[in-house]
């Protein structure tokens, strides 16, 4: 199991993922964690390691401080470079084409309200929270 | 509380503009390449303790702050007066080799081998990464690799991939650790492997690219590059040297604040790169170039012996120096290997686990001069500070200024054999395109978000009338 939490740690919310996965290294055993600024390509090929693959990101659009789950496929992302940021679908079907397979993948969501300020904000805590609270019963309930 | 005013804004994008200038004869008069990002790292510094200059420097660019952050802290040793521990400085040039690596990685696999693999004129929407990753998946898995070991080494060193903050004025913060350098010679194999299998298949393109070899900015320029006494590729320690296309020795010996008497710097009306030229021969006649294709013509031999095999073949493709912009790809791989052999070497000094690697000390000079070479070529941060140590002013020389009016002049070139009376061709949009490539210049990191780089060219009558336009 792949735990993957990434954003900017000096952009407010936008560290809900980098600073969840700080904290799930003391909640769950028996998985691997990265923290990361961007998702790259590298991490394909432990993806394709992986039977299960957990991406936790910040999120805006929605009501802050709610957390949303949503199951990922394999999935050719058009414009991809590979040079920047890439989808969690896309490093999934970049894993799927390279190294021959994708695990099954769950994409965790915390909506902040502050991505210009240091630290999280109110909301984004909140988020925080509900993530960390969420993430454990989702790897223990998940089918593999 | 100060307010910085950058006006204007609204021309922050990350498109590049070409316009093509007709006469009145309708033949290509001139060609531009318009960068249209303003960054203002030079005003937003002062004011700031230069302390804090290679931490802020570093944030200039996501793909190379390790090049940033090491000329930055060389400028911020020359302000000190210091003189960094022999550990300090080896641990230093390793991090600069795995910089190049994987910046030269990225830029061979990820930006231009879609142009080698699938051809110059497939369709854009094919021509990506992603159309390497589905026909040839053991180029991109061996490119993703070789950046991955770049990568990794950058982040045993300094603790993160991006925006490592291990580089600090006087040296670096801690020592290397046993563990860590058996982790990165482990590594070290592999990363040979795939280089030399790069470069086997590289070569044995080259002769289908005949046309592009002719046509992509290839003509005689100076070149600059940083020199040293045994001729080597210098990467992190030398002075400055131009060569003429002859290979001989133009200027030597430059060093610290000596650059600007043969550095000039244009800003241009159209583009808020600037372009730099060789002062003694004017803006006009001042053109060179930097950058892996200079440092190949500038050395006498890289320095490690499998670099030193390729370099000598590299150096049959011509009589003196290799003139065209297409080569430049071929020179990334070689400095790749290059950086491999020789951080493999300094790993091996017994010296690199020394823990004595960092002088202290307060500001001993108003000014300082730090120059690396970065993996796109020569780069200068000039500091000067006022008796508080706080920055009164910030000059940066980067690769792309140096590279500009080359490029501008390949530009032209591909522009005059591709424009056919008063329309473009979607030849000339690749052909540009590739051009401008070959000499990785930075916003080819800063706009490639769509795998393809956005180009604006427009084609201008002699009256200004625009006759044409085309867009990706």
């Amino acid at each position: 199991m792949l735990l993957i939490g990434y954003g900017n740690t000096l952009r407010g919310d936008d560290a809900l993922g980098p600073m969840a996965i700080e904290r799930l290294r003391t909640l769950l055993t028996g998985a691997e964690f990265v923290s990361c600024h961007q998702l790259g390509p590298e991490l394909a090929e432990r993806l394709a390691e992986s039977d299960l693959a957990l991406f936790v990101d910040a999120a805006d659009g929605r009501e802050p401080g709610t957390v949303e789950v949503k199951r990922l496929s394999p999935e050719t992302v058009a414009g991809t470079s590979l040079t920047h940021h890439v989808q969690p679908a896309a490093l999934l079907a970049l894993a799927q084409t390279l190294y021959g397979r994708a695990p099954q993948a769950i994409l965790v969501t915390g909506a902040g309200s502050a991505y210009d300020s240091e630290g999280l904000s109110e909301k984004g805590y909140e988020a925080l929270i509900e993530i960390c609270r969420l993430v454990p019963l989702l790897v223990r309930d998940f089918p593999t | 509380m100060p307010t910085i005013t950058i006006d204007p804004v609204t021309r922050i994008e990350g498109h590049a503009r070409i316009t093509v200038q007709l006469d009145e004869q309708g033949e290509v008069q001139d060609a531009r390449f318009h960068v249209t990002q303003v960054r203002g790292f030079e005003k937003l510094c002062e004011g700031r303790p230069f302390t804090e200059m290679p931490a802020l420097m570093a944030r200039i660019c996501g793909i190379c702050p390790t090049s940033h952050l090491l000329a930055s802290s060389k400028a911020c040793d020359d302000i000190m007066a210091v003189r960094i521990p022999e550990t300090a400085e080896k641990l230093r040039r390793i991090m600069n080799l795995a910089q190049i690596i994987q910046s030269h990685a990225l830029s061979f696999f990820y930006l231009s081998s879609p142009d080698f693999l699938l051809g110059m004129d497939a369709d854009p929407e094919e021509r990506n990464i992603m159309g390497v990753v589905r026909k040839f998946p053991a180029m991109a898995r061996d490119g993703i690799k070789l950046r991955q070991f770049g990568q990794r080494v950058v982040e045993t060193l300094g603790g993160k991939r991006i925006h490592p903050g291990w580089i600090v004025p006087g040296g670096v913060s801690h020592p290397l650790q046993a563990q860590q350098r058996d982790q990165i010679l482990a590594e070290i194999p592999e990363a040979i492997r795939i280089t030399r299998s790069a470069l086997r298949w590289f070569k044995g393109q080259i002769e289908s690219f005949r046309a592009e070899v002719r046509s992509f900015a290839n003509f005689p320029s100076l070149f600059l590059a940083m020199a040293n006494d045994a001729n080597e590729i210098s990467a992190y320690n030398g002075w400055l040297r131009f060569i003429d296309a002859n290979l001989d020795i133009v200027a030597d010996h430059i060093t610290g604040t000596d650059y600007m008497n043969y550095i000039g710097e244009s800003c241009n009306e159209d583009s808020y790169l600037k372009s730099t030229y060789f002062k003694p021969l004017g803006l006009a006649n001042g053109m060179y170039r930097v950058g892996p294709l200079a440092r190949l013509n500038m050395c006498k031999s890289a320095g490690t012996m499998q670099a030193d095999e390729e370099l000598a073949e590299f150096r049959e493709l011509e009589r003196h120096s290799v003139l065209s912009s297409f080569y430049y790809h071929y020179a990334r791989l070689i400095e790749i290997l290059f950086s491999i052999e020789r951080m493999q070497g300094l790993l091996h000094d017994p010296e690199i686990l020394g823990k004595n690697v960092r002088a202290h000390a307060s500001p001993n000079k108003f000014e300082g001069v730090g120059i690396l070479e970065a993996p796109r070529g020569t780069l200068i941060h000039h500091y000067r500070i006022d008796q508080n140590g706080l920055i009164e002013s910030a000059n940066l020389v980067i690769a792309t200024g140096h590279n500009n009016l080359a490029i501008n002049h390949g530009v032209l070139q591909v522009a005059r054999q591709f424009v056919r009376g008063k329309t473009l061709e979607q030849g000339m949009l690749n052909r540009v395109e590739a051009v401008v490539r070959a000499f990785d210049p930075c916003l080819s990191c800063s706009t490639h978000a769509a795998g393809v780089m956005p180009l604006d060219i427009r084609l201008l009558a002699a009256d200004g009338e625009l006759l044409d336009r085309l867009l990706r």
